[in-house]
């Protein structure tokens, strides 16, 4: 016997919608800002990694073992709770008065993302041959310029497949910024739940919403591979 | 296309193992296991929290799921729950009560039965000393409080230029308050006295006279299990008769506790 009445106008119209849809918004802001600073930041890791002095090697090794090695959750409660242990007085009451909530999740995606697109890039760097950086540098170009218009090009071309993972994980993982009160969309289907005790449409409602976005990553990234990076793979 | 396919075929199959569980007759169940499972909160001293040296959860709720275990003449057992996940494992049948300062309100009496009020409280605030005389000294503040709890909901109403900030629990929520990241911290008086009694650096910290809500905590039951709600009810009203039900009042918020507060109700039958 089946007690349970599915009630789905709750979360395709009226209020408990609206909560959706500004869960939608913050999930959007939230994975959109952290995906273009742990791209970047995971770049600059990344050719850290192949440097030749070795302090900046070893400064960028330790940093992708220590944020690829530790989760997630507890790196979000170390930037919004343990952080202020350490900062001053004058920074947390700053923070504090921001939408600090956002920021600490933006901070703990952003690094936790960029250790492991910086070994994906790494990866890719490794399958340009060598010699092509030895010309480069012959022909004049520094390491740094070296990187940036020979090396780079290409291997961030041969990274798209596992970067897409990345971005599709951060997306993803965006959800445990409800921890710290980001009212992101889980945050609001969990509202939805605690109000109406909908919970099977509210977190369908939800599971949809983070399949539609995950897809439009992945088709969005697929475009612009075929379309500018890759053009000759394009049938 | 076919991947889209099983998409969809995943999504049926997570639809088909969405079950309600059924209505059955939890006093003869518990009797025939020999045990009672209750939800109970573990970080929320006085209601139940892990004592220090015991390593074993106590409290106000466990003190009366104890009684209603030793009527029935079974043994206990305790399972933590957190605000939003007590009625899910519930209705799932994974515990038989809740025990978990659980407010009674008609939108959960849909769900759940309740048994009659034994325990009485208001939702306050607790802030920095000083700093709030009135409500208004809150308008679009931050203020901290537990998911899935009726204090989101009543401080959202009371206050709707406030940003409401949810955290797992209330412990959390208090950091939040002590880090400045919040202006109050919202819930029941009496868990707030719970609170501010653990607090290292109570002086800091007080909890003005504003009340947003009146709380009745009520027991948690399946819908429908007529014999097992009769049962509860009648344990609690003869635990107030034996003047059992005082005396467990008397144990974790007489004068002498960390969290003193007045008896202002008396265990009755609902109307």
């Amino acid at each position: 016997m089946l007690k349970y009445h599915f009630d789905w106008s709750i979360v395709t119209s009226g209020k408990y919608f609206d909560w959706l849809v500004s869960g939608l918004k913050i999930t959007l802001e939230l994975s959109s800002v952290s995906i273009v600073l742990a791209f970047l930041l995971g770049l600059l890791i990344a050719v850290m990694r192949m440097s030749h002095i070795k302090p900046i090697r070893f400064i960028a090794s330790a940093y992708l073992e220590f944020f690829r090695n530790t989760p997630l959750l507890v790196q979000i409660f170390f930037w919004y709770f343990g952080s202020y242990k350490i900062l001053p007085t004058a920074v947390n009451d700053w923070l504090n008065s921001t939408n600090f909530e956002f920021a600490a999740a933006v901070i703990a995606l952003t690094i936790y993302t960029s250790a492991f697109i910086a070994e994906d890039i790494r990866s890719g760097i490794l399958s340009i041959p060598k010699e092509q950086m030895e010309a480069a540098r012959s022909a004049g170009f520094s390491f740094l310029r070296s990187m940036q218009y020979i090396i780079l090009p290409q291997a961030v071309r041969i990274t798209v497949p596992p970067l897409v993972n990345q971005f599709l994980n951060l997306a993803k993982n965006s959800s445990l910024a409800m921890t710290i009160g980001v009212m992101e969309l889980t945050y609001q289907a969990r509202q939805v739940e605690s109000y109406t005790f909908k919970g099977f449409e509210a977190f369908t409602a939800a599971t949809l919403v983070y399949l539609v976005i995950s897809v439009s990553i992945t088709w969005a990234v697929h475009v612009y591979d075929r379309r500018v990076l890759n053009p000759q793979k394009a049938g | 296309m076919k991947k889209l396919m099983t998409l969809l075929a995943a999504v049926a199959l997570v639809g088909s193992m969405a079950h309600a569980a059924l209505a059955g007759d939890t006093l003869a169940d518990v009797k025939k296991k020999g045990v009672l499972v209750a939800g109970v909160k573990d970080s929320l001293p006085p209601f139940g929290y892990i004592d220090e040296k015991t390593r074993e959860i106590v409290g106000y709720d466990i003190d009366f799921v104890k009684a209603i275990a030793k009527k029935l003449n079974v043994k206990v057992e305790l399972k933590p729950v957190t605000s939003a996940s007590r009625m899910p494992q519930l209705m799932e049948g994974n515990i038989d009560i809740i025990a978990a300062t659980m407010t009674k309100n008609p939108e959960r009496a849909k769900q759940i039965d309740f048994s009659h009020t034994y325990f009485l409280t208001g939702q306050k605030f607790i802030t920095n000393k000083g700093k709030v005389k009135s409500l208004k000294d809150l308008e679009g503040k931050k203020i901290g409080t537990a998911k899935g709890s009726t204090s989101e909901q009543n401080v959202a109403k009371a206050i709707p230029t406030a940003t409401v900030l949810s955290f797992d629990d209330y412990p959390q929520a208090f950091l939040a308050l002590q880090q400045g990241k919040v202006a109050a911290v919202t819930t029941d008086e009496s868990i707030l006295a719970g609170i501010l009694g653990k607090a290292p650096n109570k002086n800091k910290f007080e909890i003005p006279n504003l009340q947003i809500s009146e709380e009745p905590y009520g027991l948690g039951m399946r819908k429908d299990d007529k014999n097992f709600v009769a049962f509860v009810n009648k344990t609690l009203l003869e635990m107030e008769k034996s003047g059992e039900a005082k005396k467990i009042f008397d144990k974790w918020f007489g004068p002498k506790t960390a969290t003193p507060l007045k008896r202002t109700f008396k265990i009755t039958a609902d109307k």
